[in-house]
């Protein structure tokens, strides 16, 4: 167990034809015992991260230190580290328990005998007993990733490193192996760096998740932080599903503080407190609200109200998602299984201001948010439950 | 009356018997001629199918007393195993750098390889029995061995790069690099036990090529002693103005008879080599 440190650490692959800078100066501080979901689209330098940690990438600058030492040179063998692959990397030749005990063969001087009590422990852990005499090939996808996880758990290394363990497994399965890993970390207690590209699963495993994009972090924060203060509009964006809404909005003042959005087909009515840390200058700003945030009300007020018509409603039983147009744009509303408006229909939406939004249109940069701070474990909640 | 579909079926399989005997009618004339005697061999009257009592060894065993075949046999068994065996020591780092590592001048050397599999050899043959003849390799066992060697490398690397490049992924080597092994290591006690069918493809493809090779141990030999069987059945060809058709057969049935043998050992591994699935 170990504290896991990223100082200002850069990859640029070199080849003849072009120079990819795949990480950026990326800074991290893992806490000992700390399970990190490193989350990101695909060549965000998310994989890339991970593999320089494990010792499969050089370091093109920058240090990594894992318990107080650098281990920018030491071969992967060195590092006290266990990965879990994508494609679970089971040596296809060996049995299940061979797998597991072959990494405790090569780089521990322990007996016969601990191997295997440490295999069949780590077997029971992952419920994999009966297969241990077992071919890779003669399992299943879920099977091999218990195995794979197994395999890594055995060790009882510093640090856990998972580069997207469940996106071959089916979506059922992967739901419950989340829960699985959620629950083998919290008994084993090792520190875990975790590489995924599905919000979801950083949502609900995260200690804190890392937000890459195109090499460079964007944040790093407990979910509910990063769900409810993104600190731009990619993450914005990239955290919660379905996606934020964006819209572009002009700002109106009014003399005593408080303001209107205009958009091209609505307006809509803020407070004082919401405006008061923007810059006087603004005009022109993108606001953002969730779907979830948004209601259907016919009686709500035209000032805190935007009218559109509705183009698509997708039922998927706890919710409805519907899908309508503003101004040539898709706006996304998540609603209770109850309403239901027809396709066509015209229907006024309502949120409250505490759950906006606002981002400066250029730089994308969160200028704003609605609640900053408080209390909102309520919400943070219902993002858990998200559909994939 | 057929339906379409059956008659469909029925045209295709008549188009394949067809195929199938037009390709099998020579091997069969081989093995008949092969067991009748010089006469019957050339005598129209024998037919397609000879009568039972025409058939007779003589022509093996005249080829056991007039010919050195157990020298050209156990001369053939020695260079084919030997190229074999050293093209594939080499081969098989050298695949699995192509397959792997990145480094100057990897394609180039890489194309140089393959290309060298399309060249047509005979152009070569007067350099190479110059090269061979300075390194007083001309006329020895040793000679052939080392030429069969490298005539047979560059398919070895085509053939093997190729698997390591599908047929094993990164990751069982990234794995095994965590689980305690060095690239050396993880490369000898991972990849090569996975590697295991194609490294048999190779091997059989190499033994092959080796066996039939003509040209080059053509060149480079003149001794009987050191003479492997392909070539020495162009001296028995050559060697009659009155061909004795049955012995040429004959020898022709033993000369294929070692290949197809060790085809059949080894298929089982054949094919999953080439298929590209490890273990």
């Amino acid at each position: 167990m170990a504290r896991l440190e990223l100082d200002d650490v850069t990859k640029v692959f070199d080849t003849s034809a072009e120079t990819i800078v795949a990480v950026e100066e990326l800074n991290l501080d893992i806490k000992d015992g700390e399970f990190i979901v490193v989350v990101g689209p695909s060549g965000c330098g998310k994989s890339t991260t991970l593999r320089m940690i494990a010792g499969l990438e050089t370091v093109t600058d920058g240090e990594i230190r894992l318990g107080d030492e650098r281990i920018n040179e030491k071969s992967p063998k060195d590092r006290d580290i266990a990965m879990v692959f994508q494609s679970y990397a089971l040596y296809p030749h060996k049995t299940v328990r061979e797998n597991m005990a072959y990494g405790l063969h090569l780089s521990t001087d322990l007996d016969g005998e601990e191997i295997s009590r440490r295999v069949q422990e780590a077997a029971e852990m992952m419920g994999i007993e009966d297969l241990l005499d077992k071919k890779p090939s003669s399992l299943s996808g879920g099977q091999q990733q218990r195995v794979a996880t197994g395999r890594a758990i055995v060790r009882e290394p510093s640090l856990f490193l998972f580069d997207e363990p469940l996106s071959n497994l089916d979506a059922k399965l992967r739901k419950h192996m989340r829960t699985e890993l959620s629950r083998i970390h919290a008994e084993v207690g090792i520190t875990t760096v975790y590489v995924t590209h599905d919000q979801e699963e950083a949502m609900t495993m995260a200690d804190r998740i890392v937000i890459l994009d195109q090499g460079m972090l964007q944040q790093i924060g407990e979910p509910k932080e990063v769900y409810h203060e993104p600190v731009n509009r990619f993450v914005a964006n990239f955290i919660g599903s379905p996606s934020m809404n964006f819209v572009d909005v002009e700002l109106e003042r009014n003399s005593d503080g408080s303001g209107t959005l205009v958009g091209e087909d609505f307006s809509y009515e803020v407070s004082s407190r919401l405006l008061q840390p923007l810059d006087p200058g603004t005009t022109e700003v993108e606001f953002g609200i969730r779907p979830e945030n948004v209601t259907i009300d016919p009686d709500a007020p035209t000032e805190k109200s935007i009218e559109t018509t509705v183009d698509v409603v997708e039922i998927v039983g706890s919710d409805n998602f519907i899908y309508l147009d503003l101004a040539g744009e898709e706006f996304r509303v998540r609603t209770p299984s109850e309403i239901e408006p027809s396709e066509g229909e015209t229907v006024r939406l309502t949120f409250d201001e505490d759950d906006v939004h606002l981002f400066d249109s250029v730089s994308g940069e969160a200028l704003v948010h609605g609640l900053p701070g408080a209390d909102v474990s309520a919400t943070a909640e219902q993002s858990d439950t998200t559909a994939d | 009356m057929l339906n379409d579909n059956k008659r469909s079926r029925a045209l295709l399989y008549a188009g394949i018997v067809a195929f199938a005997l037009f390709a099998v009618v020579p091997y069969y004339w081989v093995i008949r001629t092969s067991f009748l005697t010089n006469i019957a061999a050339i005598s129209p009257d024998t037919g397609f199918i000879p009568a039972l009592g025409k058939l007779t060894l003589e022509s093996y065993t005249q080829i056991w007393d007039r010919f050195a075949f157990v020298t050209f046999f156990r001369n053939s068994v020695i260079v084919s195993v030997a190229a074999t065996v050293i093209s594939l020591f080499f081969a098989i780092p050298g695949a699995y750098a192509f397959a792997r590592l990145d480094f100057p001048g990897r394609k180039a050397l890489f194309y140089t390889a393959v290309f060298t599999i399309m060249f047509p050899w005979i152009v070569l043959t007067i350099p190479v029995y110059e090269v061979f003849y300075f390194l007083d390799l001309v006329n020895t066992i040793v000679g052939v061995i080392v030429a069969l060697s490298i005539f047979v490398l560059p398919q070895n690397i085509w053939l093997l790069q190729g698997f390591f490049r599908q047929g094993i992924p990164e990751n069982i080597e990234e794995a095994a690099l965590i689980d305690g092994h060095n690239e050396l290591t993880a490369f000898l006690r991972i990849v090569l036990p996975l590697s295991w069918p194609a490294v048999a493809a190779a091997a059989l493809f190499a033994f092959l090529t080796a066996w039939n090779n003509f040209l080059w141990v053509f060149v480079l030999t003149t001794d009987e002693e050191v003479r492997t069987a392909t070539v020495a059945i162009y001296y028995i060809l050559g060697s009659d103005v009155l061909r004795e058709w049955n012995v040429l057969m004959a020898s022709l049935v033993l000369l294929v008879a070692p290949p197809v043998i060790f085809y059949g050992l080894s298929r089982r591994y054949v094919g999953e080599g080439l298929g590209g699935t490890p273990g």
